[in-house]
């Protein structure tokens, strides 16, 4: 059972960490040679997927990571190098607080993300509208994708820290 | 922070570094075919095919470099627990290979290898089939023909890819093991 939670623990982390740096560094890159509106088709369609997969793998996160402490007794943990122990007064009591508080950011931002900054940046045009309206939806639509570009920037590094602090309980913590 | 000494930290960091990668290869792998490759088909063929020789070409530079750094990083982890020696099967654990831990940790570095040869499939013989251009004095029956080796190609990669990210959960699985003592 410690097995195949660890397992699933590992296996949501990679992908959603891996997703992340792919969507940053590989579709990022390719984007630059395509034309705008096939940008706005590929990124609505790639963020929408993996708007999901990451709160299905954050999920999973959450669920084994939290039944993982559960099932950690004093034993376990004084056979362990450096015999940490479950409070805040050893590295891995906080490391693993941090951790956890790294994770509900990350539910957060990701949860922005799929539910208003991603429906904030579809361009909301009618032929009514006058030159003034445009230009000021335009101008909307600009903000809403920084704000996305700052929220993106934010989650990847906050994920590739969480990998560290996570890597860090191997040897007892890190804070 | 903790009082660690400096083999501690050079633990945390290999740690880190191999956990880096194989989150690389494994999210990377999965977002490729189920993230971006559904994407792609949303835009018009030959965008799509400049989309997708682009975001393979820098993937496999990803793929490359998470397998060279997960080997290393694996390597200098036994190195520091003092488990690395000078002849077959190169490292030694408290059991030896008739053990669990040394069973996993051997099958793990052979799936490495199906890895590191489906890698170097992709990148050398499949890839350059689906990046060679249609010339123009070329006859209808040898556009067809490059065409369905191209088609082939691609079938090729989509399979050696998803083959790939089962055998990179598989070796996460036996990596998770080695904690309580291997899986094999």
């Amino acid at each position: 059972m410690d097995t195949l939670l660890g397992w699933l623990h590992t296996a949501a982390w990679a992908t959603y960490v891996g997703g992340a740096l792919t969507m940053e560094w590989v579709l990022r890159y390719a984007q630059r040679e395509m034309p705008g509106s096939q940008v706005g088709v590929v990124c609505k369609n790639a963020g929408m997927r993996y708007r999901w997969l990451a709160l299905g793998c954050l999920a999973v996160i959450g669920i084994s990571g939290g039944w993982m402490v559960l099932r950690l007794d004093d034993a376990e943990l004084l056979a362990r190098e450096g015999a940490p122990a479950l409070s805040l007064g050893d590295a891995y009591g906080r490391t693993l607080l941090l951790l956890a508080v790294a994770w509900v950011l990350l539910v957060a931002t990701v949860a922005f993300m799929a539910f208003v900054l991603h429906p904030a940046q579809r361009k909301r045009s009618k032929p009514e509208m006058t030159k003034e309206e445009v230009a000021a939806e335009r101008e909307r639509v600009g903000r809403a994708i920084a704000r996305m570009d700052r929220a993106l920037k934010f989650e990847l590094v906050l994920s590739v820290v969480s990998v560290g602090l996570g890597a860090s309980l191997h040897a007892g913590g890190l804070i | 922070m903790p009082d660690y000494t400096l083999d501690t930290w050079l633990l945390i960091l290999y740690s880190f570094l191999h956990d880096i990668s194989i989150a690389v290869y494994i999210g990377g792998a999965i977002s490729m075919e189920f993230v971006l490759g559904p994407a792609q088909a949303s835009i018009p063929p030959a965008q799509a095919q400049v989309m997708g020789q682009k975001t393979a070409d820098r993937f496999l530079w990803f793929v490359w470099g998470s397998l060279g750094m997960v080997l290393l990083t694996g390597l200098l982890r036994l190195e520091q627990k003092r488990m690395l020696v000078g002849e077959w099967p190169f490292f030694q654990t408290p059991g030896g290979l008739s053990a669990d831990y040394g069973q996993t940790l051997l099958a793990m570095i052979l799936l490495w290898c199906v890895l590191a040869i489906n890698g170097a499939l992709i990148t050398f013989y499949f890839r350059p089939r689906l990046q060679g251009k249609l010339g123009s004095g070329m006859s209808a029956a040898q556009v067809s023909a490059a065409q369905n080796a191209k088609i082939q190609a691609a079938t090729w990669v989509q399979r050696i890819t998803r083959t790939d990210i089962v055998i990179a959960l598989l070796i996460a699985l036996m990596g998770a093991s080695l904690a309580r003592g291997g899986l094999i």
